[in-house]
């Protein structure tokens, strides 16, 4: 077993102080060490698209990470999209245009469209589609998830 | 199925990196965007004992022109060269490539270098070096050597790169300033590694007659190819679409794809010919927009 | 997986089937052949190091040679183990005279691939299969070196 590495991540604004194997990846790190189960892990080898979160503002995928390199980051997951008790607008949309059934998807959803959003919140629909189009949902069959991002770009939008 | 336990290691600068490699030899292996690496470390497909990460060697994360050439840091993410001005301005080929790599998300963390010395039968980025004759240099304890497309690929995920190299830099050159290009695949689903594509540039003179053309195909051989062929038959001819869908016909006959899981041989031959013709009708189109903007 | 290939060596029958069943010489024309120990009438161990980029494993099996014909055709049977997974495959290597002193090698394979590379790295299964009959005729070529400037 490799020695334990030690390694210090902003998350959600908190700065973590840890120790972690290097064989440790991202995902694993923020739900078993920090706790954050928001971040879901779906495939393991970066097709799915549920272990997204951001790291530095840009979306990732956090399978294909290991904790070790994200060292000195700034990570943002799902649970710190909500401030002070108030929902994201993206948070806002997904719940108003039924954007979610099962939710395993979900968190990598936001965070994907957070990125996405936070980006420019101009675009067509098939220009959200194709910024989607690495994210897999089994259950809503996409229109409603395309529906609330379009809604969160107006909410955004107007500030 | 999570990662074998690995020794991890982060240097800051090339050298460091260079000198972990021959400690370690071909227990080794170079993280450097990891989209491609991490899916085989967590399958267990690949077990390396030592992983030498790149990605604190900040040295290598950079984009500048400098005679007619794009000189590219290994480590510079494919998400980089999307935002950049540079790339925007002086090559339309690479930009269109590179947005057709996965997802925002693996373009994200993806690099360039990681991309090409991957060596991908089916990427993006090899067949745009082969379509612009690009080189790439690569470092190891014995100097630096640049190495061109055509020597650099061997075959399916080879490439001449020793155990105690890491390739610094990719050199691209700048496409003509009056050429049309366009890059043409074709996925199951946006995003999946391409069953076929094509990446082509065309320059005419004032007569509309073509006086260069460039078509590089990935995803039907086991690297990047130049379909040498079909771009001798379109210089000096006029660029109808009869030529165009010729030059496609030239391309599938000449291409010699095997059939897999994912298509037959015969399907890869029609697709080659069928997104040659559609890459040259994009190239060509640029080229006149490009030919009226300066007239204006 | 069904694999075909075939060569046109410049040599004769005769010499091809020597060399190709001269024990002193298998572990130079076998893929990635490392070490090679007869264990048996016409059965060897083998390690060989097989693989693409960074697939690559180290299998541990065994090479077989049976149902000789001599000098029209045999079966060679391989196995190996490794990490990524498993291989299992039967040749029928066959010997055909052409003219000008020359033999054209006709290999007729049937290759089972299972394991880890199978179920996950289906991508690269072919690739490996096509290196590996590529490298098996490469490899004849140049060990029949001495006996084609001969």
């Amino acid at each position: 077993m490799s020695k334990r590495m030690p390694i210090s991540v902003t998350v959600n604004g908190e700065t973590r102080e840890e120790y972690v194997q290097p064989r440790k990846l991202l995902v694993d790190f923020l739900r078993e060490d920090l706790h954050l189960t928001g971040t879901h892990v779906g495939c393991e080898h970066g097709i799915c698209g549920s272990c997204t979160v951001l790291m530095n503002d840009e979306a990732v995928r956090s399978c294909l990470m290991f904790a070790v390199q994200a060292n000195g980051a700034e990570l943002r997951t799902v649970e710190g999209l909500s401030k002070h008790g108030k929902l994201h607008p993206l948070q806002e949309a997904f719940q108003e245009q039924y954007g979610l059934q099962c939710g395993f998807c979900t968190p990598g959803f936001l965070m994907t469209a957070c990125d996405l959003l936070e980006h420019g919140q101009d675009y067509t629909e098939d220009e959200i589609r194709v910024a989607l189009s690495g994210n897999l949902c089994r259950c809503t069959g996409y229109q409603s998830i395309v529906e609330s991002v379009q809604v969160a770009a107006e909410k955004m939008r107007k500030g | 199925m999570k990662p074998v336990s690995f020794d991890y290691f982060a240097p800051t600068t090339v050298n460091e990196a260079v000198a972990l490699l021959e400690e370690h030899g071909e227990d080794a292996k170079i993280l450097a965007g990891g989209q491609s690496l991490v899916p085989m470390m967590n399958f267990r497909l690949v077990r390396p004992t030592c992983l030498v990460d790149i990605n604190q060697i900040k040295d290598l994360a950079y984009i500048h022109e400098k005679d007619d050439r794009l000189h590219i840091g290994a480590i510079t993410r494919h998400r980089d060269l999307e935002t950049s001005t540079l790339v925007q301005q002086c090559n339309g080929l690479l930009l269109e490539g590179v947005q057709l790599i996965g997802h925002t998300a693996i373009r994200t963390r993806g690099t360039v270098g990681g991309s090409i010395i991957h060596a991908d039968p089916t990427a993006e980025l090899p067949a745009i070096l082969a379509a612009l004759d690009g080189e790439v240099r690569l470092i190891g304890p014995n100097g630096q050597r640049t190495i061109s497309w055509r020597d650099l690929f061997v075959t399916f995920f080879t490439t001449v790169i020793e155990p105690v190299e890491i390739c610094d830099e990719v050199i691209i050159p700048r496409l003509p300033s009056d050429a049309g290009w366009a890059f043409e695949e074709f996925t199951r689903r946006h995003g999946d590694f391409a069953v076929a594509g094509v990446a082509a540039v065309i320059v005419t003179d004032n007569n509309d007659r073509c006086t260069d053309a460039r078509l590089a195909i990935t995803g039907t051989a086991p690297t990047p190819i130049r379909a040498t062929q079909a771009e001798l038959f379109l210089v000096g001819k006029s660029l109808t679409q009869t030529t165009l869908d010729e030059a496609g016909r030239l391309v599938s006959t000449e291409v010699e794809p095997e059939s897999d899981v994912h298509a037959t041989a015969d399907y890869r031959k029609h697709l080659a010919g069928a997104l040659t013709t559609r890459a040259l009708q994009r190239a060509v189109a640029r080229c006149h927009s490009r030919k009226d903007q300066q007239e204006k | 997986m069904k694999l075909q290939a075939e060569h046109v060596f410049q040599v004769s029958r005769d010499v091809l089937w020597q060399v190709l069943h001269d024990q002193t010489r298998m572990a130079d024309w076998i893929p990635g052949c490392d070490k090679l120990e007869e264990i048996g009438p016409d059965r060897f161990a083998a390690t060989m190091k097989i693989g693409v980029g960074a697939i690559k494993g180290t299998y541990k099996g065994t090479v077989q040679v049976t149902e000789k014909q001599e000098p029209s055709q045999y079966t060679l049977a391989v196995e190996g183990n490794a990490a990524p997974g498993f291989v299992r495959g039967k040749a029928l290597m066959k010997l055909q005279v052409e003219d000008g002193n020359a033999t054209r090698l006709v290999i007729d394979a049937d290759v089972q691939v299972g394991g880890l590379i199978a179920s996950v790295g289906q991508r690269f299964v072919s690739g490996i299969a096509k290196q590996l009959t590529r490298e098996l005729l490469a490899n004849i070529e140049q060990s029949l070196k001495p006996e084609t400037t001969a």
